[in-house]
């Protein structure tokens, strides 16, 4: 079941959103700027940094909590799934387990592109309201 | 080539490693590296990457570029041909924009599995008097694993 206080944040990313990744982490692996090296790659283009496809989920939780950074106590624990490309509508979902007894207030998170692929998944735990 | 292409080419030997599989050494703590929580940092990781946004707090996004920034001083980035399997966040104190924090690196725990090796690199950021603002983890799958050369 989704949870209502979190909205479906979409983001596209693009090589330019890439770019200024790059800039701000100081990380310019050329799998995600050389246009050349990437498409040389098993990638065959550039991918986007990991984190990137964190920035809806983390939208969608600040957005959703109204808060400029998340609560002490809160955390978040992601999987990696699949690359996310320039281009990709990356949209961040956060629902209640079907299970809830299993969990320990849990949120189970994920990204999913624009063809449905989970590009993450995990899980967010806030700290009780 | 443009001057941005220019200054990525300039960076690039420098955010890639080769450190091998073997040479890594649990528990060998890097740091604690200064890095100050600017305005432009955080205001452009606040919304859609890049686009700068005022905010008061680092927002969440700006903590995986605290890691990485401290990675890449502690050992020279992450090696090329790895790819992130996992990432944990677990969050402390806000951080007001403009403090400078404190992160230090350490090697949690390395190991294979299913014939793939795997390093758990763990951190925490610490503010400006010494409280915990973030602490957590990557998981990378190595390019190396036991025996290989860089």
């Amino acid at each position: 079941m989704t949870d209502r206080r979190f909205p479906g944040i979409s983001d596209v990313v693009t090589q330019e959103s890439i770019n200024a990744y790059a800039e701000l982490s100081g990380d310019y692996n050329p799998l995600h700027v050389d246009l050349e090296i990437a498409a040389a790659s098993e990638f065959g283009g550039t991918i986007a940094h990991g984190p990137i496809s964190f920035q809806s989920l983390f939208r969608s939780l600040t957005e959703g909590l109204d808060v400029e950074a998340l609560p002490a106590g809160s955390s978040v624990s992601v999987t990696y799934r699949a690359p996310v490309r320039p281009g990709d509508a990356v949209t961040a979902r956060i629902v209640r387990p079907a299970d809830e007894s299993a969990a320990d207030g849990a949120l189970a998170a994920s990204c999913v592109n624009q063809d449905g692929v989970t590009v993450l998944s995990g899980s967010v735990l806030l700290p009780p309201a | 080539m443009t001057s941005r292409d220019v200054d990525q080419k300039e960076h690039m030997t420098d955010t890639l490693s080769n450190i091998a599989f073997d040479d890594l050494v649990e528990d060998d703590r890097k740091g604690p590296y200064v890095e100050q929580i600017t305005a432009d940092l955080a205001g452009r990781l606040a919304g859609p990457i890049g686009q700068p946004h005022d905010v008061a707090l680092a927002p969440p996004a700006v903590f995986p570029v605290i890691f990485l920034k401290a990675l890449r001083a502690s050992m020279g980035g992450i090696p090329a041909g790895s790819v992130l399997a996992k990432q944990e966040l677990r969050f402390g104190e806000p951080v007001p924009v403009g403090e400078s924090v404190r992160t230090t690196t350490w090697i949690g725990e390395k190991y294979v599995r299913r014939e793939r090796p795997y390093v758990v690199i763990r951190f925490d950021v610490r503010r400006a008097d010494g409280a915990l603002a973030v602490s957590g983890s990557k998981t990378i799958m190595w390019p190396t694993g036991p025996g290989d050369q860089a």
